[in-house]
């Protein structure tokens, strides 16, 4: 392998990560603020770049890009209050089997309005084109969406760490009747976090479908691997994640260049490794996790 | 139930299911009836680790694929000479159960959704090694054209495509619908629910249920809940890799689809649907849920749809599934609301 493509490897692991871990954070903070395990998450992703791909069609790429997450957010809403609500801090094995229900009901829906073809978002002209990274030329607008990605990744983590809704939210999880006791309320701040992950879901979904192109089994696609992502940076784990997404990006980058028999494989042996040898995940609090 | 009622209404409901099935409102067909009791003993091995060993597997794709694939290669490529229906259906479940034995040692350390995602991410890695394995497995396109050998019964050998005598049977169509397939997965299903049945009730049975129900107590009194829930995962694994090879045997192919995420997923649908923890609630789940992808599937496109909608329905509104509902009047089963419902 030459050092240009080890390097372009790596760019386009990085970027592959990113979109990783702006999925996984919505999977994470859902799981560590709501005690979830969200098995639809994946199918968020998928609800965001179908919105996308029909908004677009009609009124342009940015209204495309607007309109997924709130489309998501309100879907992931009325299923926080019709549904998922009273599954919140339950065992996990109720929670993993109602939200794959779920998932598979999107994607079958999915499948009957828009069928199964495989669909690409156009870039805009204005988003086209290539820019230098350390001597390659690389399409512009994949630096952007990293850019993007790296924002709203800060923007989320301020959201959560320095206003007092995360603040409740937080303090929650810890003790739930003392918060309301204070005068919190615990139940709108949960479901905003709820909508919060799922919308973020939704925009990397439209954001990322001019790279990756989605039919409706990309819900499951991009789950699975998240999970890995999740896993690896530890549940829960809100830095985890990001640890854990460019780890994973790097990874299936990396090794599809060098090694392609083990590029599928080696990121579940990388989550096997961390769940067997630190199960709370790279970054994670230790919990009762141990048989 | 006493035990003799039990059998001789599992007997009675094993011989009457393709006759019913066939009426027109069902509009099943025999080889439908075959497929779902071999595919539902999948689901029973499922539903012993979870529904009495209270441990949701998301991997047992693995052992299901792998009795597929086992069975279809001795037929095909490691002893094509041998012609023998024992050795291929051997070797599927022993490659299913040495799996098991692997990844249950690995998997039994770890706890509720750490258990579950281990169990995922093996599964996934015997998915991508099947795969890579294009020299023997043939990668995307699976194993094709396996022919089962005729089954030795001692005395002869008997070909399990031929058909039963001919005899009308008015609205339930004709004897001669079924093959003897159906009789010998029939056969394997009642010994089945019978060996599951008896380890439920035994000792081995009864320390699963503590474990179940509290695992911190249950090392007090003295059990190591890492040795009990092994050797749960290894039977459930092996029941799983039985029914994998009898498909492949009876399909006449294995499919890269049988280790999937989604089969393990379509295996908890499936236990969930008919009741988990109840000895034929699997099968009833499999055959209800095949019966709608097949039957219901060919005039309504949307079918996967609906099972998605039923499959959270069940979950949500009756978690312990369509037998266990039945079943409920008799006493609270408490632990399965707990380990299924929300309330």
């Amino acid at each position: 392998m030459s050092l240009e493509s080890f390097v372009q490897a790596a760019i386009n692991g990085l970027i592959l990560g990113l979109i990783y871990v702006a999925i996984a954070i919505g999977l994470t903070i859902i799981f560590g603020m709501l005690r979830l395990v969200n098995f639809a998450h994946g199918a968020f992703y998928a609800i965001g770049a179908y919105t996308g791909l029909v908004v677009a069609d009609h009124l342009g790429f940015f209204a495309g890009v607007v309109a997924a997450p709130i489309v998501v957010g309100m879907l992931a809403f009325g299923l926080d209050r019709v549904l998922l609500r009273s599954f919140y801090g339950k065992p996990p094995t109720a929670q993993i089997l109602v939200t794959f229900g779920i998932a598979l009901v999107v994607e079958e829906a999915l499948r009957l309005i828009f069928g199964g073809t495989t669909r690409q978002l156009a870039i805009p002209d204005w988003l086209n084109g290539s820019i230098a990274v350390a001597g390659l030329q690389y399409p512009a607008y994949r630096i952007y969406l990293a850019i993007a990605i790296i924002v709203v990744v800060f923007a989320v983590w301020f959201f959560i760490e320095r206003t007092t809704y995360g603040l409740i939210v937080r303090a929650g999880v810890r003790d739930r009747v003392m918060v309301q006791l204070l005068g919190g309320n615990v139940e709108a701040a949960s479901t905003l976090i709820f909508v919060l992950g799922a919308a973020l879901a939704g925009l990397v979904g439209v954001a990322a479908s001019p790279i990756y192109s989605v039919d409706p089994g990309t819900g499951f696609a991009f789950l699975i691997p998240s999970f890995v992502v999740v896993v690896i940076g530890g549940l829960g784990s809100f830095w985890g994640a990001v640890v854990g997404g460019i780890i994973v990006g790097e990874l299936m980058s990396i090794s599809q260049v060098a090694f392609p028999v083990v590029s599928d494989v080696i990121i579940y042996v990388a989550m096997a490794l961390v769940l067997l040898l630190r199960p709370q995940g790279l970054l994670g609090e230790s919990e009762m996790i141990r048989g | 139930m006493t035990g003799w009622r039990f059998y001789a209404l599992l007997a009675a409901g094993l011989a009457l299911f393709p006759l019913i099935f066939h009426l027109p409102p069902i509009n099943g067909y025999a080889g439908l009836a075959t497929e779902i009791l071999i595919v539902g003993i999948a689901a029973i091995g499922f539903n012993l680790l979870l529904g009495y060993a209270g441990q949701l597997s998301y991997g047992h794709a693995a052992f299901y694929g792998l009795g597929s694939y086992g069975s279809g290669l001795a037929v095909l490529t490691f002893f094509p000479h041998a012609q023998s229906f024992a050795l291929a259906l051997f070797t599927g479940i022993a490659i299913a159960g040495i799996a098991a034995a692997i990844i249950g040692s690995l998997v039994v350390r770890l706890y509720g959704i750490y258990f579950a995602l281990l169990t995922v991410a093996f599964a996934q890695m015997v998915y991508f090694i099947v795969f890579q394995a294009r020299d023997l497995t043939n990668g995307d396109d699976g194993l094709q054209g396996i022919s089962a050998p005729p089954l030795n019964v001692g005395f002869a050998h008997v070909d399990l495509g031929s058909s039963l005598p001919a005899f009308g049977l008015g609205p339930c169509g004709d004897l001669s619908d079924i093959k003897l397939w159906y009789v010998f997965a029939a056969i394997v299903a009642f010994l089945v629910v019978a060996f599951v049945r008896t380890l439920v009730r035994s000792e081995f049975g009864e320390a699963l249920a503590a474990i179940r129900e509290n695992e911190e107590r249950s090392i007090f009194i003295g059990l190591d809940p890492r040795r009990y829930k092994l050797a749960v995962f290894v039977i459930s694994g092996l029941l799983c890799g039985l029914s994998g090879a009898l498909h492949a045997l009876y399909q006449g192919s294995a499919a890269i689809e049988g280790l999937s995420v989604e089969q393990s997923g379509a295996f908890a649908i499936f236990t969930i649907v008919g009741g988990v923890g109840t000895l034929i609630g699997p099968l009833v789940g499999t055959g209800l849920i095949m019966w709608l992808e097949n039957i219901v599937g060919g005039v309504f496109p949307a079918w996967r749809l609906v099972e998605g909608l039923v499959f959270v329905a069940v979950v949500v509104f009756l978690p312990s599934g369509i037998v266990g509902s039945l079943l409920r009047r008799r006493g609270g089963r408490l632990w399965l609301r707990r380990l299924v419902t929300a309330k």
